[in-house]
């Protein structure tokens, strides 16, 4: 009778363990459970397109403020609100033409910490 | 998320305890006196990963695709098989006369020899919630999957998922057995491999073979005291350390598997010889013949044990060395055991013969060490390795039955046999001519060692009870337990003090994702950095590509081998990418893509004019190398 004892509450309590253990790596399993960070990336990182995306997994709306370079002259400065675990696909329009060679950098910050891309055309 | 777990844990008994409860059924018949109902009830689960292994070795070989519906058909028939096999063994007529021969001798038994009194009840449960308590706490902050050797495994489960087939691996170090059931389970049950899964089906392995250790201390002392105390020694004392429960989140699958499997196999070997069953010896080959396929160290291990258990039992008994062999020779020679052999060999020949199976891979494992991990462990790593509490309980244990010695009975010779082989390839591996890194032969210490603690400690309290200076021997019996408690359980209390590192895994996990998404994997190379991201060697399973894609800069010890010269190229493209030899690395691997951690080489990787940033978190950089 013992030993059925024994099995049964091993059984119960693996049961349990596992349930806790599953449900405790689906969540996590998440980028935005318990979370806080930002990326930011080139739609296309291979070809001359300048289309990026910031995520927002911060887990609260944040604003990030962000500015494009070409070279060492700043041309766009603006701002983009993005809700929590959301994200916003920006296509900036550079006026003018770019020459060939030429460095675009983008700086996106959000509060302290800065994220920054750049492709060499 | 509870449809998956309701699914997994449905897929867990289907394919971890019905093959192997049929498989016993058509041995032993429904009730029998040769094997109690805890026995029956701990064996099922490693007799039906080998069982699961087997059937998926076939499937392949005949070309049927591992595909859930024909996994779920394949077990059943199994299963099924099995069940006309009882029914024409045990069924009716044949009952009464199996019955009857095989119930007579020992009858009960088996039953009593597991049939705990209340104290010892209260003692295993108390182990075996400390057991499952402590390894979940641990693994509550490591449970999402990030464990480097775990994402190599889960790299070939993720490959025989995806096209149905055993993979071709090419190189030694993996072995089919490893990965079997971790595909097996997920096809069933439609879980993916990223998930929970291979974490939760290692900890399972873990916990059962706790028990396989502690059914084979019941039958080794026939002593309930000793084998409840098993519960403790193995399951409680250093839960987390290597090889428990760091193991099962490391994802060092065939250590954990094999630790399983090894108690497993001394079991049969040891009923086989000391009730001369043929049937126990038959289960002994099929035990040897799961651990090949499973995990080539385990099988080296158990090897030397098995010599190691004869030879001290032959030299005990060298009067009547011949009378001794002829006995084990009659055990192995009768139909259940030629016939397990034969089948052993059939499928390690021409259905699958495992990838280590090779001169090559033997001779780099056997002849004098050569490199410093390998010419063994000094008293102090021995210590280490063990755990001080266990290694004086079981070094206590070795004394004491060392002095009530007997030569006849089995139980000495298995014990100090098992034990002290291993101490010896741990500490002087030259002499047995062992190349094998030290530390992973120390960590099957643990397996005699928790036997001989478990005897240690419940012959003292025997003493205890017969002493007549009670006072005295009551203080040390507290002193000892003090101090086990205090060093045995001190790396547990680790397991509430570390600190998750979800977050790094998840950014790591999406930058991988990116690049899935955005990279041609027929053109574009990937460096990725082991050293400085977490999470990395997870890296793979995103583009199921091959096993060495992406690339990656390994810890930095590996290119500095004095035995044999290694490639410096992933280590120079991101230490030193501009200078010339680093610019060479680049154009002869291809490499455009280069991951690396933000905070560390991603920062110093900005200054090189070579390359764009395109991808950016709190974590990961992504640079790629401009077009020239």
């Amino acid at each position: 009778m013992s030993g059925k004892i024994i099995i049964i509450a091993t059984i119960i309590l693996l049961i349990a363990s596992f349930s806790v253990l599953f449900v405790i790596e689906a969540k996590n399993h998440s980028y935005d459970y318990k979370k806080a960070w930002s990326v930011a990336y080139f739609e296309n990182p291979s070809d001359d397109s300048l289309d990026f995306t910031i995520e927002n997994h911060q887990g609260e709306y944040a604003e990030y403020d962000y500015k494009i370079f070409i070279g060492d002259s700043k041309v766009i400065e603006d701002k983009a609100g993005i809700d929590a675990a959301a994200k916003q696909k920006i296509s900036p329009v550079l006026g003018g033409e770019i020459s060939r060679g030429s460095k675009i950098m983008i700086i996106i910050g959000y509060k302290d910490a800065e994220y920054k891309l750049y492709k060499t055309l | 998320m509870t449809i998956d777990l309701l699914k997994l844990l449905l897929a867990l008994p289907f394919a971890l305890i019905l093959p192997g409860f049929f498989f016993l059924l058509a041995i032993f018949g429904g009730k029998s006196g040769k094997i109690s109902f805890f026995e029956r009830a701990v064996i099922i689960i490693p007799l039906s990963i080998i069982i699961i292994d087997l059937i998926a070795i076939l499937m392949d070989k005949i070309r049927v695709p591992l595909e859930g519906v024909m996994l779920i058909g394949s077990i059943a028939i199994f299963c099924l098989v099995c069940f006309i096999v009882y029914q024409f063994r045990f069924g009716k007529r044949g009952a009464q006369a199996k019955d009857r021969s095989e119930n007579s001798e020992n009858s009960n038994d088996s039953e009593k020899i597991f049939d705990f009194s209340y104290w010892q009840t209260v003692v295993i449960l108390i182990s075996i919630f400390l057991a499952v308590f402590i390894r979940t706490t641990y693994l509550a902050d490591t449970i999402v999957p990030s464990a480097t050797d775990l994402g190599h495994h889960m790299f070939w489960v993720q490959k025989i998922i995806q096209t149905g087939h055993l993979p071709v691996y090419g190189m030694p170090d993996f072995i089919i057995g490893e990965h079997i059931i971790f595909a097996v389970i997920s096809l069933i049950s439609g879980v993916k491999i990223m998930t929970a899964l291979p974490a939760l089906v290692l900890f399972l392995a873990n916990i059962v073979g706790i028990f396989t250790l502690a059914i084979l201390a019941g039958r080794l002392f026939k002593n309930k005291n000793i084998t409840a105390l098993c519960f403790f020694t193995s399951g409680v004392l250093y839960a987390i350390n290597a090889p428990q429960g760091k193991y099962v989140s490391g994802g060092v699958v065939g250590n954990i598997i094999g630790n399983m499997l090894l108690p497993l196999a001394l079991y049969f070997l040891l009923r086989a010889l000391k009730e001369k069953n043929s049937l126990f010896a038959g289960l002994f080959i099929f035990s040897l013949t799961g651990i090949l396929y499973t995990h080539h160290l385990s099988a080296f291990i158990l090897i030397f044990s098995v010599a190691a258990i004869f030879l001290a039992y032959l030299l005990a008994n060298i009067r009547r060395i011949v009378a001794v062999l002829l006995e084990w020779v009659k055990i192995f020679s009768r139909p259940f055991p030629i016939a397990v052999i034969m089948f052993s060999l059939f499928y390690l020949l021409f259905i699958f013969t495992p990838s280590y199976f090779n001169p090559e891979a033997v001779s780099q494992a056997t002849g004098q060490p050569i490199k410093a991990t390998r010419f063994g462990l000094d008293f102090e790593q021995i210590e280490i390795n063990s755990g001080s509490a266990r290694l004086i309980l079981g070094g206590l244990g070795f004394f004491l039955l060392l002095i009530g010695f007997e030569r006849r009975k089995y139980r000495y010779s298995f014990a100090l046999g098992w034990a002290f082989i291993l101490f010896l390839m741990s500490w002087q591996p030259g002499w047995l001519y062992i190349n094998i890194p030290s530390t992973r032969v120390g960590n099957y210490l643990f397996l005699p060692l928790s036997v001989l603690a478990a005897y240690g400690m419940g012959r003292y309290f025997d003493l205890l009870k017969k002493s007549t200076t009670k006072f005295f021997s009551a203080v040390l019996l507290y002193t000892i337990l003090f101090f086990v408690i205090t060093y045995g359980l001190s790396d547990s209390a680790d397991a509430f003090k570390i600190k998750n590192q979800f977050q790094e895994s998840l950014e790591t996990f999406h930058s991988a994702e990116y690049l899935a998404k955005t990279a041609d994997t027929s053109r574009d190379i990937i460096l990725k950095d082991h050293v400085n991201l977490y999470g990395d060697s997870w890296y793979k399973l995103f583009f199921m590509k091959d096993y060495k894609y992406p690339l990656s800069r390994g810890v930095l010890s590996r290119y500095a081998d004095q035995t044999k010269p290694r490639e410096t190229c992933t280590r120079d493209m991101i230490m030193i990418p501009e200078t010339e030899s680093g610019k060479k690395c680049f154009s002869e691997t291809g490499v455009n893509f280069v991951v690396l951690n933000t905070q560390l080489e991603g920062n110093s990787f900005e200054k090189y004019q070579d390359f764009s940033k395109v991808y950016g978190s709190n974590y990961v950089s992504i640079f790629k190398k401009n077009d020239p």
